[in-house]
């Protein structure tokens, strides 16, 4: 009887180093592809629109937060009239941005500053996961020109920086979405100015976007003063109405679109992932 | 007319200068930087900086006596000391919402905090104001 002495073959190993940077599809793989072939264009997510130029983001969208015009806007920064005329004068060589400055509407660092905080406000709910493929257009510029461009990669760090920030806040991201309602606490902690601000106007209509539009504040911060309060115990969504609770469907669609749960994002990731091949 | 990157490359000129960054204290995102940090990680530092920027702005001992429910950030400076370092993080008043402030990063032996105060409180308004 012949013995076999041969070893068996070496089992495949994975270097971690590599397999990491694989994984690391960043929150959208499409993103991180166009970032890579440094594309132009337009890329139109569920929540949000990212505007890019040679591969990195200069404009940034979403019905979610309060766009640069309604920031500038709020507390008459800047007129309302300057702007529409800034960006239906706009054209490829001077976009609307330059043409604020050279009308010397805004100073350069304001402009940066409040372009860059909607661009990331904006940024984190476009990046948000979503439960249909993006569309990305090629050759498309927004009016607004350049300002001052993002990495995709710092845009999308810092998207899941600010996801764990809230989910650290209060876990609950019912309060993001739903109509806000008061709650009275009986040992409430002292509110900031901002804070009692935004609790005049809670009403149990508005949603936390919609406040931070009424107040002209980036939505992200609202977010950040919203879920404190419901953790303090002083706002809480509002309860779904019983009809709409009962339908099973939609309730299971829409709670399984604003999850947050690292599996369906991992999954829906990965869908989007191989539609986008 | 200075840019976020030109008003923070100007700090840097600043005696004993070592890093500087412009810093959004609610989320703790930094919005730009220059130099070198603490720890070597820009967006650690900024984060950090941003806990004690808004302990300090939505703490009522702290706010001025003028404007207590106002609008503009209830604190202007704020100056941390250790063994061979100043921090000093300067808030940015704006006319539309924000949450910012410069901070610059002084190296002891040869920085000059009065100095350094003084030109960081004009650096502030000439960001947002020209």
């Amino acid at each position: 009887m012949t013995v076999v002495d041969t070893p068996p073959p070496r089992l495949p190993v994975r270097h971690r180093a590599v397999a990491a940077e694989r994984a690391w599809g960043g929150v959208s793989p499409m993103l991180t592809r166009l970032a890579a072939e440094q594309a132009t264009g337009v890329l139109v997510r569920e929540r949000g629109t990212l505007y890019l130029d040679e591969g990195r983001v200069v404009h940034a969208e979403s019905p979610l937060s309060p766009g640069l015009d309604a920031l500038l806007t709020a507390n008459g920064t800047l007129g309302a009239d300057a702007w529409r005329d800034a960006l239906s004068r706009a054209d490829d060589q001077r976009g609307a941005a330059h043409l604020l400055l050279a009308g010397g509407h805004l100073t350069k660092g304001a402009l940066q500053l409040c372009h860059l905080s909607a661009v990331y406000d904006a940024g984190y709910f476009a990046l948000a996961p979503s439960s249909t493929p993006g569309r990305f257009r090629y050759g498309i510029a927004h009016r607004i020109g350049p300002v001052l461009p993002v990495p995709v990669s710092a845009l999308e760090r810092e998207t899941v920086r600010r996801r764990g920030l809230l989910h650290r806040i209060w876990p609950d991201t019912r309060a993001d979405s739903s109509p806000l309602v008061r709650t009275y606490a009986t040992a409430a902690p002292r509110l900031t100015a901002r804070q009692h601000a935004l609790l005049e106007l809670v009403d149990g209509t508005r949603t936390a976007p919609q406040l931070a539009r009424a107040l002209g504040r980036q939505a992200f911060h609202t977010l950040v003063d919203v879920r404190r309060l419901v953790a303090a115990g002083l706002i809480a969504p509002r309860q779904v109405p019983e009809r709409e609770a009962t339908a099973p469907a939609p309730a299971l669609a829409d709670r399984l679109a604003h999850t947050t749960d690292p599996h369906i994002t991992l999954l829906k990731r990965l869908r989007d992932a191989l539609e986008a091949l | 007319m200075p840019g976020i990157d030109e008003c923070l490359l100007e700090a840097m000129r600043l005696p004993g200068a070592r890093g500087a960054a412009l810093v959004d204290w609610t989320s703790g995102l930094a919005l730009g930087t220059v130099g070198e940090s603490p720890g070597g990680d820009h967006e650690t530092t900024a984060a950090e900086a941003a806990e004690l920027a808004r302990l300090a702005a939505e703490h009522g001992a702290f706010a001025s006596a003028d404007d207590p429910g106002g609008e503009r950030p209830p604190v202007e400076d704020l100056i941390v000391s250790n063994r061979d370092s100043y921090h000093l993080l300067r808030f940015v008043d704006t006319s539309f919402d924000s949450s910012v402030f410069l901070h610059l990063w002084l190296a002891r032996s040869d920085g000059n905090l009065a100095l350094a105060r003084i030109r960081m409180g004009e650096m502030a308004q000439r960001l947002v104001l020209g």
